[in-house]
C-alpha cells in the first residue's frame, strides 16, 4: 500500500516534469556556426553596442573604432588589440567558450562592454 | 598576465549567462510540483520527540586506522597551526602587500574561505570549531598563561546574559553582509586586514570576558554561521556517555550532537565521528536560543541580497526610492523576517498550535530554510569558486604581490570554460530545486514533531509550502535576471 502509493507519486512526478521539460525546451538555433562581424565604437570608455551576443562556434570579427588610444582586452579569450583613433582595428577569434566575458580597457581595467557566448 | 584576482564589487566579474526564461519557468514549475512530494510520501505515524536523534549513522572512529588518522595530534595540531598561519598571511598581506592587483588577502578571504570553506562545511563537515583561528589563539594564550602561573587562565568569569541569545552574532553578521556587498572597499586588502584585526580584538576580549565556549556559541559569528551549515553536513561528532552532558548548557544527555565543548572534554574513547544523511542535523529538537530564527533569515536574506544587487529591479528601486545599498541590506532581512513570521502564524492557524508557543514554532521552522540558503549560495557561487578560485594557485607563490615565486606557480593562468554555460544553467536550477525539496521535507518533519498529529501537521504545511515556493522562485528569478552594474 505504502509502496504502491510511493510508486504512483514518483511516476506522476516524473511524467509531469519530463513532459514539461520537452514542452518548454526551445529548439536549438538552426544552422551551424556562422561568421559574425560587428562594428564597434568606443567613446568615453563605453562600447557601443554594449553587449555582443553570439552562439558557440561562431567565428567572430570585431571592427573597432575608438576616440582615443585604447588597448582592448577580451576576458576569457585573452585576445588583445591596440586601437588608435581614426584607424579601424580588427579582432577576430572563434567563440569556443560559452559564458559572459568582459571586454575591458587593459590600461585602466575598466569594463567597456560584454561578450556573451551562448551555448547551442 | 591578464588574469587578475577578484577586484571591484562583488566577487569580480561573473562568467555566467543568466538562465533563459524557459528554464526559469521550468524550475519554478518543478518547485511547485515537487513541493507536494515529501507530503505525499510521508508516513502517517506519529513520531516520538527523541526520534529525531535516531537516524542511520556510521561511526568512523569505530575503524581503528581512521580513528588514528583523524584523532592524531599531529594532524589536528597541524591544521590548527596552519589556520593561524593563513590568518596571519591574510593580515600581513593586507597591511603591507600590494593594494591593487596581486594580493592573496581578497581572493583567500572571499573565495577560498568564505565560499570554498562554506561549501566544504555544508557538504563534508564543520571543521571551524577545530581551526577557528581566534579559538586556537585563545587556547594558546591560555596555555601560556597557565604555564606562567595564572591558575584561573584568561577567563574573567562574567556571566553571559541568557536573554541575549545569539543576537550578538546576528549583529556581526549584518555588519559582515554589509562589508561584503555594500562597502565599496571590501576588496581592498588593507580594509580586510583592518576588519580582521578589529574583529579579532572584539572576539578575543569577549572570549575572555564571557568564557571561550559561551562566546563561540553566541557571539562569534563565523562559529554560529558554520555551525548552521554544519547541521546540513553528512558528518557529526557525538559523545557516547550521556552523563558528561548533564551540566552542559548547550546539549543534554543523549542529545550531544556537535557539542564541541563536551566533545573536547571527554576521553577519546568516548567520542564518535559519525557519517549521517544530509540535513538531519537541521531537524533536531533543541532548546531554542533567542535570535536563532533571525540569524537564519538574515543568512537567507544575505545571500539573496548579493544576487539582487545585480538585477535591473534593484537599480530601479535605488533610482526611484530613497533606499540605497546600506538601507537595503537592513530592510531586506526585515522584510524576509516579517514574511516568514506571517507564514509561521498562518501555519499555526491551519494546523492548530495550542500547547506550543509561536516563538517555538518560529525558531524550529527557521532551520528548514537553511537548505534553500545553501542551495542558492552554491548555485550563485560555484562557478566563481571553479574559475576565480584558481587564482589562489598563483597567489600562494606571490601573496604580497612583491614579485615572488615561492612555489613556481606565480604565472599560473586560470582555465576558463571549465564548465559550459548550459551545464551551469541546468546545475543551478537543479541545485535550487533540490534545496527546496529538502526544505519542504524538513519543515514537514519539524511540524510532525511539534504537533504530534499527522493530519494537523499536513494542514500546517500548506502555508509553509507557499513560503518555500516563494523563496525558491525568488532565487531562480535572480539567476534569470540580466546582469547590470
Amino acid at each position: 500500500m505504502e509502496v504502491t502509493r510511493a510508486a504512483i507519486v514518483v511516476l506522476v512526478v516524473v511524467l509531469v516534469l519530463g513532459g514539461l521539460f520537452f514542452l518548454l525546451r526551445p529548439d536549438t538555433p538552426d544552422g551551424g556556426p556562422r561568421a559574425r562581424s560587428f562594428d564597434v565604437s568606443i567613446e568615453d570608455g563605453k562600447m557601443s553596442p554594449e553587449e555582443i551576443s553570439v552562439n558557440r562556434g561562431d567565428t567572430v570579427m570585431l571592427r573597432i573604432d575608438a576616440d582615443e588610444l585604447t588597448e582592448i582586452h577580451v576576458h576569457g579569450y585573452d585576445v588583445e588589440q591596440q586601437v588608435e583613433p581614426g584607424k579601424t582595428a580588427e579582432i577576430g577569434f572563434e567563440a569556443d567558450l560559452t559564458g559572459r566575458f568582459e571586454i575591458e580597457d587593459h590600461e585602466t581595467e575598466e569594463e567597456l562592454g560584454v561578450l556573451q557566448v551562448r551555448p547551442r | 598576465m591578464c588574469a587578475r584576482p577578484a577586484t571591484a564589487h562583488g566577487f569580480g566579474p561573473t562568467y555566467d549567462i543568466p538562465i533563459p526564461l524557459w528554464l526559469y519557468l521550468y524550475g519554478a514549475a518543478a518547485a511547485v510540483v515537487l513541493a507536494f512530494v515529501p507530503l505525499a510520501l510521508s508516513t502517517r505515524k506519529t513520531p516520538v520527540a527523541d526520534d529525531a536523534y535516531e537516524y542511520p549513522r556510521f561511526d568512523l572512529f569505530g575503524i581503528r586506522w581512521l580513528r588514528n588518522v583523524f584523532g592524531s595530534r599531529l594532524l589536528l595540531g597541524g591544521l590548527r597551526a596552519l589556520s593561524v598561519f593563513l590568518f596571519l598571511v591574510v593580515v600581513i598581506s593586507g597591511l603591507v602587500g600590494l593594494q591593487s592587483g596581486f594580493n592573496i588577502a581578497p581572493t583567500f578571504v572571499w573565495i577560498t574561505w568564505w565560499v570554498g570553506f562554506g561549501f566544504f562545511t555544508a557538504l563534508v563537515g564543520n571543521l571551524w570549531p577545530l581551526v577557528n583561528p581566534w579559538g586556537v589563539l585563545f587556547d594558546w594564550a591560555e596555555g601560556l598563561a597557565r604555564r606562567l602561573g595564572l591558575r584561573a587562565g584568561l577567563g574573567l568569569g562574567e556571566t553571559y546574559p541568557r536573554a541575549l541569545g545569539i543576537w550578538p552574532a546576528v549583529g556581526f553578521y549584518l555588519v559582515f553582509v554589509w562589508f561584503e556587498n555594500v562597502f565599496s572597499g571590501s576588496y581592498v586588502p588593507r580594509n580586510i586586514a583592518f576588519f580582521a584585526l578589529g574583529y579579532s580584538l572584539i572576539t578575543l576580549y569577549a572570549m575572555s570576558y564571557f568564557g571561550k565556549e559561551t562566546w563561540l556559541r553566541h557571539g562569534e559569528v563565523f562559529s554560529v554561521f558554520f555551525g548552521l551549515l554544519g547541521r546540513f553536513a553528512p558528518t557529526e561528532v557525538r559523545v557516547k556517555t550521556p552523563n558528561v552532558c548533564l551540566d552542559c548548557e548547550a546539549c543534554g544527555p543523549g542529545r550531544c550532537v556537535n557539542c564541541y565543548a563536551c566533545f573536547r572534554r571527554v576521553d577519546p574513547d568516548e567520542r564518535e565521528l559519525n557519517l549521517r544523511p544530509f540535513a538531519v542535523g537541521l531537524r533536531l529538537p533543541e532548546r531554542a536560543v533567542p535570535g536563532v530564527a533571525a540569524f537564519v533569515i538574515l543568512v537567507l536574506a544575505g545571500v539573496t541580497f548579493d544576487g539582487l544587487l545585480e538585477t535591473p529591479l534593484w537599480l530601479e528601486v535605488v533610482r526611484v526610492t530613497p533606499v540605497d545599498q546600506t538601507l537595503g541590506v537592513m530592510l531586506l532581512p526585515m522584510m524576509f523576517f516579517v514574511i516568514y513570521l506571517g507564514f509561521v502564524r498562518l501555519s499555526l492557524v491551519f494546523g492548530g498550535g495550542e500547547g506550543a508557543s509561536f516563538g517555538r514554532f518560529a525558531a524550529a521552522y527557521a532551520f528548514s530554510l537553511v537548505p534553500i540558503a545553501i542551495a542558492y549560495q552554491m548555485a550563485h557561487y560555484y562557478t566563481y569558486l571553479l574559475i576565480q578560485g584558481q587564482m589562489i594557485f598563483s597567489l600562494i607563490s606571490d601573496p604580497l604581490g612583491w614579485g615572488w615565486n615561492l612555489f613556481g606557480t606565480a604565472g599560473f593562468d586560470p582555465r576558463y570554460g571549465v564548465v559550459g554555460a548550459s551545464f551551469v544553467w541546468y546545475s543551478q536550477v537543479a541545485l535550487i530545486v533540490v534545496g527546496h525539496v529538502i526544505a519542504v521535507y524538513l519543515a514537514h518533519s519539524i511540524s510532525l514533531r511539534l504537533l504530534r498529529d499527522p493530519k494537523r501537521a499536513f494542514r500546517s504545511q500548506l502555508p509553509m509550502l507557499v513560503l518555500m515556493v516563494l523563496y525558491t522562485i525568488t532565487s531562480l528569478w535572480i539567476l534569470a535576471q540580466p546582469i547590470v552594474k
